[in-house]
């Protein structure tokens, strides 16, 4: 972290690859090393228009490069998306609290991604895999619009479905007579019979829109999730990133200091949670 | 470090003493108002401590309304920055200063900004000794007079002051104004209390004329409010135009902005923001938590008298009024509290 909390740290974009038609996976070299731990995220500063918040999605082993996949929503995302190899940015950071991976250890793990919600939690991929035999199981149940929208295609496809620890699961919304794997949304391949794990014990990690998130908790809760084993990402106004300058407040918290990552047991009790 | 008493006759030469070196922000009275004003020296003629708070908070002078934090890849460094001391500050503002001092500089990491300016200014507050008709901090559990956040307190009685020191670097001061102070005595001090209790009862009359009694439990009223149909009738008065929180002692929201200017380096801005304008809480892609104007209204009030409550143990509001005198809508707080409680 630089001295002055409010400026960034200059980086250079080094690589571009497209995952969908709206979503593409940035590779930034800072100028000096930004070590992060899975689940903190980063304010990215086009210079001169302004920054916006994303969680990296590359290994958090590594701190010269950071990988974000970004979807083009709103002015500093457009703008990020008409960037080209060479270009410089900033970056500030890592801000807000990662994964409690000590917490994770020694139990089954259930990662639930929708569309482009699958980024922050491929970082804390990365990091479980560091040391897969720390954890009885991992789940990935990923869903998205469409297998167009589906994002980091050939990791999944490739070095994600190994072992016996890991067990991925995809589904879309929509398709057409190509597709061939499961179609409806994120919570159709959430049922008993398709998870192997036990949720009394286990824990799930989910991130995705608001509508997905909401429907993916209530579907955890009916299937014996503890309310203090689901972790949510909470997508909030998050500026300054360090609690100060009052846009994500969510009750008592700040998103971007005590989050962005909550336990549904923080957050159940606070009105509007998925708006 | 036992009180003093400063005669009338000294007061120029002792704030000219205290003052010395630092640049000045004090008073000067406009119309039947007070208003914030910076100079190089004391002037009796121009200056006042002033009767009650002025129309500018307190804050603006340590959490400044647009801070340029400068090129964004450039020099992390704070510029320098003067010695300042304000003369008259008054409890409101002063209380309102643990807001800032718990969000800004306790929460770490520091904003070095505010850090430096806190640092920088010696705050001089005195006694009220009239109020404005919308003041009521007796109501949110404060009082016209400092307890505690001040470097040197000045009470103002019949002929000249208590002088009284708050902090190190307050007793440090009044060590070389020693020649304009004597030992206060006990009823220099009974006095001072009997003047206390006379500006307290008044604003506290004065606020519970309008319902709002010392010891009501404003977080209790406001959380069980939610949703009612009070939020939505003022809520439409309201035109989002955010004067109440660029008034409030407390209000801390602010926003980063970005721009660059004809072939310079782009850079960084810090400014006050608003709780109550649309965007305020919205996301890329367009959702908004706070969508309607009742719900925007209906948090500033759970952020000054819940969320605060609930994290620091202290309201977000001090009962300055000024966000019922700058209100474009007419929204008096008071009234909104009131029918809050019910």
């Amino acid at each position: 972290m630089k001295p002055n909390l409010y400026l960034p740290l200059a980086a250079t974009l080094e690589k571009v690859v497209e995952e969908t038609h709206n979503i593409k996976t940035f590779t930034f070299r800072p100028a000096e090393p930004l070590p992060f731990a899975a689940g903190q995220f980063v304010e990215l500063t086009v210079p001169g228009l302004g920054e916006a918040p994303f969680t990296p999605s590359s290994s958090p082993a590594e701190a010269e490069r950071l990988e974000i996949t970004i979807m083009r929503v709103g002015r500093v995302t457009e703008r990020l998306h008409a960037l080209q190899p060479g270009a410089g940015v900033g970056i500030r950071g890592p801000l807000g609290q990662p994964y409690p991976l000590e917490k994770f250890r020694g139990r089954e793990i259930l990662i639930v991604g929708g569309g482009v919600g699958l980024a922050p939690l491929r970082a804390l991929l990365f990091a479980l895999f560091e040391d897969t035999s720390q954890y009885k199981k991992i789940c990935v149940r990923y869903g998205a619009r469409t297998p167009e929208d589906l994002v980091y295609r050939e990791a999944l496809r490739g070095c994600w479905g190994r072992g016996d620890t890991l067990d991925v699961k995809l589904t879309v919304d929509k398709c057409d007579a190509g597709w061939r794997g499961h179609q409806g949304v994120v919570t159709t391949i959430l049922e008993k019979n398709e998870l192997p794990l036990a949720p009394a014990g286990g824990v799930a990690v989910v991130c995705g829109p608001p509508i997905m998130m909401k429907f993916t908790t209530l579907k955890l809760l009916e299937l014996g999730f503890a309310p203090e084993n689901i972790y949510l990402s909470m997508e909030k106004n998050m500026s300054c990133g360090e609690g100060k300058c009052g846009h994500c407040r969510l009750g008592p918290y700040h998103a971007c200091k005590d989050g962005p990552v909550f336990t549904y047991a923080q957050i159940r009790d606070l009105p509007k949670i998925w708006d | 470090m036992k009180p003093f008493r400063l005669s009338e006759s000294n007061l120029n030469a002792f704030l000219a003493r205290i003052s010395a070196g630092r640049t000045i922000f004090t008073h000067e009275a406009v119309g039947d108002q007070f208003r914030l004003v910076k100079t190089d020296h004391w002037d009796p003629s121009r200056h006042t401590l002033g009767t009650f708070r002025p129309v500018q908070p307190l804050k603006s002078l340590v959490f400044r309304p647009r801070e340029l934090l400068g090129a964004l890849f450039g020099e992390p460094g704070l510029p320098a920055l003067e010695l300042r001391i304000v003369l008259g500050v008054k409890n409101c503002d002063l209380s309102a200063l643990q807001i800032h001092d718990f969000v800004l500089r306790k929460n770490t990491p520091p904003d070095p900004y505010y850090a430096q300016l806190r640092e920088q200014t010696i705050l001089v507050s005195c006694d009220c000794t009239d109020c404005r008709e919308v003041c009521f901090c007796p109501a949110v559990g404060e009082q016209p007079y400092p307890k505690a956040g001040y470097d040197i307190n000045l009470s103002p009685q019949t002929s000249g002051f208590i002088v009284d020191a708050g902090s190190e670097r307050g007793e440090a001061l009044l060590q070389t104004a020693q020649e304009f102070l004597q030992p206060a005595t006990e009823p220099d001090l009974q006095v001072r209390q009997q003047n206390r209790d006379a500006i307290y009862r008044r604003v506290a009359d004065q606020a519970a004329s309008v319902g709002l009694t010392p010891g009501l439990d404003l977080q209790g009223a406001v959380v069980k409010s939610e949703g009612q149909p009070l939020w939505k009738a003022f809520a439409e008065d309201c035109v989002e135009c955010g004067a109440c929180n660029f008034v409030c002692c407390t209000c801390h929201c602010f926003l980063l902005r970005d721009g660059q200017t004809g072939g310079r380096m782009p850079e960084r801005v810090k400014q006050w923001d608003s709780c109550l304008h649309k965007n305020f809480a919205r996301v890329a892609g367009g959702a908004n938590p706070r969508q309607r104007r009742t719900e925007r209204l209906y948090n500033r009030f759970d952020k000054k008298f819940n969320f605060f409550p609930q994290v620091l143990g202290h309201y977000a509001c001090d009962g300055c009024g000024r966000c019922t005198e700058a209100c474009t809508g007419q929204i008096d707080i008071r009234r909104v509290l009131k029918e809050a409680v019910g």
